[in-house]
């Protein structure tokens, strides 16, 4: 069976003490699409995509990776997909070259392959004098970067990217957005978790959004947009407050 | 102001407890342990007040207070680390003088289990002196109490501020090394002149040693009562004088490290930029043969992160310290020719340096914190992952304990026991690792993200070091049969000690390896919780 779905969540749910911080989530994110995350602060997308990647254990509900269970066959789940966490530290006491390197050993690549991807992806994401320079003297956006091509290093059909714009300078965002244009033509597909939401709507074939560790809506772009802007329709989902005009009069 | 301090602290631990039974539990566990042992230590500081005094009864104070007090500076180095609930660097931005944080921090500090426990203790002191001379002398014990309370508290933040600092830069590091080797090996003569002195030295050794220490701020605010109870007010004041002297330089170092402790934490300081030399496969193995597989990789990641990771360094550092000071100690005893007796101290402390040994990856995970995730997601197998740890441990490690032997046999003038030197120290450097690894899958916890190697989390640091030590336990106790082959043995055990003991270890580390991995292959989104710091 060749599943169409690249990525399917099935009832994910995980509880924090007494707080439910995602209740249960269902998405399928079809093979080749370009599929946007969104959803305010503490909406759950990080805890969400942790579980499906294997980094949190779900209290209930599946994850699956073209047709691999994440939780039940983890070795063949995880060589499909390339990750990205966020707010996870990297093991910044090597230098960028060797983490790259390091990355590529662990996933078991051949050394040649290695070799020829690792200055090919420094070279792309113009890290090249970085390369030498240990990460932990990285700036947030260098290391944004590094642990992107950390994901890609091993050419994974799936990639799943927590907030991958964040704290990443214009030029560098334009370079993340050109590669991953490129890799979803490529057949690739590609599921990342963002509130910028201009980012998402040039990018993105599809589109969930996320509050209160639901999905509230799910879709296309534009059957998500349904004529009005993304921002509209982002504000009309979630529900967000509205400006009087009298309040912080004192700033 | 003061106060907002000590409220701030409670509240953080208070939070920290929520919803982990576990951590309550272990808290519990290490107050009682506080209770106990600081009642016991009261009512031996209330022996010299007795109206019948036996006749060591006099050096009770002067010795117990340099324990404590070299117990407060050594141990927060070697062992439990200090509590930075209240880290320095989280003040940075708020327009706080420095005498009021410095205030405020100091007050917060002393809110801890092993301040209580110190206070319980030496509290013997001034009930003493209130038994026997009345109510002033009662006062006056109480204040040596207390003073000695803020010079252990405050001596044992300046210290590891101080040295946190020295080991954080390159070009002290070394000398930072030295001195605490210095340091640790301070307590060699004492510990000698308290095992051996009352039967060899005899008391009135014993007696001139104790004033010497009773004059120095190690011991003099724990005199006080006694003085004050015979009536030697002359020399209640220059005690107590000294011992206020020495908490004022201690408060002042402690400042001025507070300053580079706040700038530490907003990041700068020198960009390191490494030589390019070859492919990066090429580069990344450097000359070492290790095979190109993720088993290579992960040895040599851990071989230059025991190397570059301050926090690593700073316990191969210290395990090289005690390594060195306790069986050098244990030798240059009273009794070193061949009794039984002696040779089961010996042998003994071989078996306590091995397991010691093999503690120092009990927290190997917590160590490497979130960075973790990167194994995590790629999926890589739990005994491949420790097999690699210890491999890589083992390399600084074997080199050392070898020499630690070599050095042993030196100073008995007895080459001819190297072997079975060897045999027991890398057996229970064996059985150690095996339960560190268990102690590493099992119990990790989160170290704080910050500069500071010495630093723990909360108030449970004492509490998860209990773990550790029972983790070091285990690993004594399972290399006893190697032990009891090399005492009771005879010429046999002697000839068998060597082989026997280097397949004791390898089974045992095997062993370790086997159960811990599979283990590991389940709870690794687990593990990652655990040593997740919690922001």
């Amino acid at each position: 069976m060749i599943p169409d779905s690249a990525f399917a969540l099935q009832g994910l749910v995980k509880r924090f003490d007494t707080k439910v911080a995602v209740d249960g989530v269902d998405l399928t994110v079809p093979a080749g699409s370009f599929f946007g995350l969104l959803g305010p602060n503490g909406a759950g997308k990080t805890t969400t995509l942790s579980m499906a990647v294997g980094l949190l254990r779900p209290d209930a509900g599946r994850a699956l990776v073209l047709g691999h269970d994440v939780w039940r066959d983890p070795v063949q789940a995880k060589s499909l997909i390339g990750v990205m966490p966020d707010g996870v530290r990297l093991f910044d006491r090597l230098d960028g070259t060797e983490l790259l390197t390091y990355q590529g050993l662990l996933r078991g690549m051949a050394p040649d392959v290695i070799d020829a991807r690792v200055t090919e992806l420094l070279d792309v994401l113009a890290l090249t004098d970085a390369g030498r320079t240990l990460v932990i003297d990285y700036s947030a956006g260098m290391k944004k970067k590094i642990a992107l091509a950390c994901a890609l290093l091993h050419a994974p059909r799936l990639l799943v990217l927590d907030e991958p714009f964040e704290a990443v300078d214009p030029v560098s965002g334009a370079a993340i957005r050109d590669i991953l244009t490129r890799y979803v033509a490529g057949g690739g597909t590609v599921i990342f978790s963002s509130h910028v939401l201009e980012v998402v709507e040039r990018l993105c074939t599809h589109v969930a959004i996320m509050a209160n560790g639901r999905i509230s809506a799910v879709g296309t772009l534009d059957e998500v947009r349904d004529g009005r802007t993304l921002e509209d329709a982002f504000v009309a989902v979630v529900g967000g407050r509205v400006s009087t005009g009298s309040e912080l009069s004192w700033l | 102001m003061a106060l907002t301090f000590v409220r701030l602290k409670l509240r953080v631990l208070r939070n920290g407890f929520r919803g982990r039974p576990g951590k309550v539990i272990l808290f519990v566990i290490g107050l009682l342990a506080a209770l106990f042992y600081g009642a016991m230590a009261a009512l031996l500081f209330l022996v010299p007040f007795l109206p019948d005094p036996p006749d060591f009864g006099a050096v009770i104070p002067a010795f117990g207070g340099t324990v404590l007090v070299l117990g407060w500076i050594l141990m927060p180095l070697v062992w439990f680390g200090v509590d930075e609930t209240l880290e320095p660097g989280r003040f940075a931005l708020l327009p706080l003088p420095r005498a009021t944080l410095l205030r405020g921090l100091l007050v917060a500090a002393l809110l801890g289990v092993p301040a209580f426990g110190t206070l319980l203790a030496t509290s013997g002191l001034a009930i003493g002196a209130g038994m026997a001379g009345g109510p002033l002398p009662a006062l006056v014990a109480a204040v040596g109490v207390l003073l000695g309370l803020l010079l252990c508290v405050v001596v044992s933040r300046a210290v590891t501020s101080g040295f946190s600092r020295a080991l954080r830069a390159r070009r002290t590091r070394d000398l930072a090394a030295v001195v605490l080797a210095v340091l640790a090996a301070s307590l060699g003569p004492l510990q000698y002149l308290l095992s051996s002195g009352a039967q060899q030295v005899g008391t009135a050794r014993l007696t001139a040693v104790a004033d010497v220490l009773g004059w120095t701020p190690l011991g003099a605010p724990y005199v006080v009562g006694l003085d004050a109870v015979h009536g030697h007010w002359a020399a209640v004041a220059a005690r107590l004088a000294i011992t206020v002297a020495t908490v004022l330089l201690l408060l002042w170092w402690w400042s001025s490290s507070l300053e580079s402790a706040m700038l530490g934490t907003s990041g700068g300081g020198e960009v390191r930029v490494r030589a390019a030399t070859g492919t990066p496969v090429a580069r990344f193995f450097g000359r070492t043969r290790r095979p190109r597989t993720a088993y290579g990789a992960m040895v040599v990641r851990e071989l230059r992160y025991w190397v570059r990771d301050v926090r690593r360094r700073a316990s191969l550092i210290t395990f090289a310290v005690i390594g060195v000071f306790l069986p050098v100690v244990t030798n240059l005893g009273p009794s070193a020719d061949g009794n039984i007796v002696a040779q089961s101290v010996h042998g003994g402390s071989m078996v306590l340096v091995g397991a010691l040994a093999g503690l120092g990856i009990a927290n190997q995970f917590g160590y490497d914190g979130t960075a973790y995730a990167m194994h995590v997601v790629t999926g890589v197998p739990g005994r491949v992952e420790l097999r690699a740890r210890a491999v890589a441990y083992s390399w600084y490690i074997v080199p050392l304990l070898l020499g630690l032997a070599v050095l042993n046999a030196v100073l008995r003038r007895d080459l001819l026991q190297l072997p079975v030197m060897f045999g027991t120290l890398f057996a229970a450097y064996g059985t150690g690792l095996a339960s560190a690894m268990h102690a590493s899958v099992w119990a990790a916890y989160a170290l704080p993200e910050n500069q500071n190697p010495f630093a723990i989390n909360t108030g449970t640091g004492v509490a998860k070091s209990f773990l550790a030590m029972a983790a070091w336990f285990a690993g004594m106790v399972l290399a006893l049969p190697v032990l009891l082959l090399v005492l009771l043995g005879g010429t046999v055990g002697a000839a068998l000690a060597l082989p026997v003991g280097l397949a004791y270890a390898v089974g045992a580390v095997w062993l370790g390896l086997i159960t811990a991995g599979d283990i590991l292959d389940h709870r690794q989104p687990e593990l990652l919780a655990a040593i997740t710091p919690r922001t």
